[in-house]
């Protein structure tokens, strides 16, 4: 199925952020584990291989100096000098491990191997048939300056960082698909909606109009009332309106950046949304200095919208909204029924709602979040359930 | 005067232990052509290590027979075997003692 996308669906939310990081951190671990064992075992087969080159040299040299104990076995009456060799050292031992001759440099044998290698040396342990000077063992020891070694690590870690790039590659490709559903949801959703608000716009712009034609004055006290529910209604749904289509169509337009007279478009605002605080008894606290910023006032007042429409409709039956606003700073705290600590971090995701009591699609907070990040500047949250929300911007 | 003492004693237990070897064992092997220090290398090439060098030797001593012996069976053939030891096991086992310390490979070897 084709769908459309947009800047807003391109972007990854921090549910899914968590998701693919978390996968990732797993992939990643389990890839090195794999290499790390894959290394490993390379490693002892490049081993045995060289011990077995090895093996082959020094089953040589041991037939020599076996031959040459022979010799001194039977003229041990007059000859005691143990024959030497300058291509290794070498020692005997008797049946029951005890040293009869020893030249070597390292003497820590280790009997029950054939060959091994212990720290610079080899050690070659020959067990002999017939016992010439009472010798059951014979060990021979040649250098071992661990060229190779260095050779195989380097080879390992070559194929290793080649082998960890492939993986890599293979789990973002993983990662894509992985992602894809949830996303495929996300872009649907967004279709939907882009659809819908189109039509919603002719209706809600003739009711607004309508209503602020009215007079008022002629009408019944009663008649008033339902009014005032229209109107309220018809704001709701206009904020919620403003906010997709900003979502939708006019994130994407240019901005228009000029010098925000902050103080005016809070008191507009508060205006606008003083019939629906009004209609759950809640009053406003404003403590507003003289500020400014430069911004796109669209941007801006989508912001402030969200962040008082939130407190609205968050809050308590007769509470308070509390707006204070200096020279890079601007707070909205709320008297309401706030939010977990630990789901804080998630509240700014698209489509993210906390209460499903309350309406709404939950990406007023999205829309905050991106506007916040493109001009630079910053959001703080404090809550504490049952007791409110305050929502700091910093610029 | 206890140091000279115990000296002494030493020096005459070993004179004694020699005794032992030197009256029982080399009397005979002087007639053989075969030394026994070559003997000894020829257990040694059997049997390697001492505890079984000196426990064949014990063995043997004590029942001679041809499998036993390090010997080649020209040898044998041609001197027999030995008759079994009237030696008590504790001198057999000074006679062997001092036998394995004079022929010994260790400490000899340069």
């Amino acid at each position: 199925m084709s769908v459309l996308k947009n800047k807003a669906t391109n972007s990854l939310l921090k549910s899914e952020k968590a998701s693919l990081l978390r996968f990732f951190i797993l992939y990643v671990t389990m890839s090195s584990v794999l290499l790390m064992l894959l290394a490993l075992f390379y490693y002892q087969t490049q081993e045995k291989l060289f011990l077995a080159h090895q093996r082959a040299t020094l089953t040589k040299y041991a037939y020599i100096q076996t031959k040459r104990l022979k010799v001194l076995h039977h003229y041990f009456s007059e000859r005691k000098v143990y024959p030497r060799d300058e291509r290794f050292k070498s020692a005997i031992y008797d049946i029951d491990r005890k040293k009869i001759f020893s030249l070597l440099e390292d003497e820590r044998i280790r009997f029950h191997e054939d060959i091994y290698i212990s720290d610079n040396h080899i050690h070659f342990v020959k067990s002999l048939d017939v016992y010439f000077l009472g010798a059951k063992y014979m060990v021979l020891e040649i250098k071992d300056d661990g060229a190779w070694r260095t050779e195989i690590w380097q080879s390992i870690m070559w194929y290793a960082i080649l082998a960890f790039i492939l993986f890599l590659l293979f789990g973002l490709y993983l990662t894509k698909l992985f992602l894809k559903p949830m996303r495929d949801s996300i872009v649907l959703l967004d279709r939907f909606i882009k659809d819908t608000t189109h039509e919603l716009n002719t209706p809600l712009s003739a009711i607004l109009a309508n209503i602020e034609m009215m007079d008022t004055d002629v009408m019944v006290e009663k008649n008033k009332k339902k009014l005032m529910r229209i109107n309220i209604a018809a704001k709701t749904v206009s904020t919620l309106y403003k906010d997709l289509t900003y979502l939708t169509l006019e994130q994407e337009k240019a901005n228009n950046d000029e010098i925000l007279n902050l103080k005016h478009i809070i008191l507009d605002r508060v205006e606008y949304f003083d019939i629906l605080a009004k209609s759950k008894n809640l009053s406003f606290k404003l403590k507003l200095d003289e500020a400014n910023i430069v911004m796109d006032r669209r941007k801006f007042v989508r912001v402030l919208d969200n962040l008082i429409s939130n407190a609205i409709k968050y809050n308590v039956r007769g509470g308070s909204i509390e707006i204070e606003l200096r020279e890079g700073y601007l707070f909205v705290k709320d008297s309401g029924i706030g939010i977990a600590e630990e789901q804080i971090p998630f509240m700014f995701d698209r489509y993210m709602r906390f209460n499903q009591n309350e309406g709404g699609f939950g990406v007023g907070l999205s829309i905050v979040k991106k506007i916040i990040e493109e001009y630079e500047m910053k959001i703080e949250v404090f809550s504490k359930e049952k007791v409110g929300t305050k929502m700091v911007i910093l610029w | 005067m206890v140091k000279k003492i115990v000296i002494l004693v030493i020096f005459t237990s070993l004179l004694q232990a020699e005794n032992i070897y030197e009256k029982n064992c080399i009397p005979c092997h002087r007639r053989l052509p075969t030394s026994l220090q070559q003997m000894y290398m020829a257990y040694l090439a059997s049997y390697s290590g001492e505890k079984n060098v000196k426990t064949i030797l014990r063995y043997y001593l004590k029942h001679p027979t041809q499998s036993l012996s390090a010997m080649s069976e020209l040898f044998t053939d041609s001197y027999g075997i030995k008759e079994p030891t009237t030696l008590s096991n504790e001198k057999l086992d000074k006679a062997i003692d001092i036998y394995w310390e004079k022929f010994k490979v260790f400490d000899k070897l340069e």
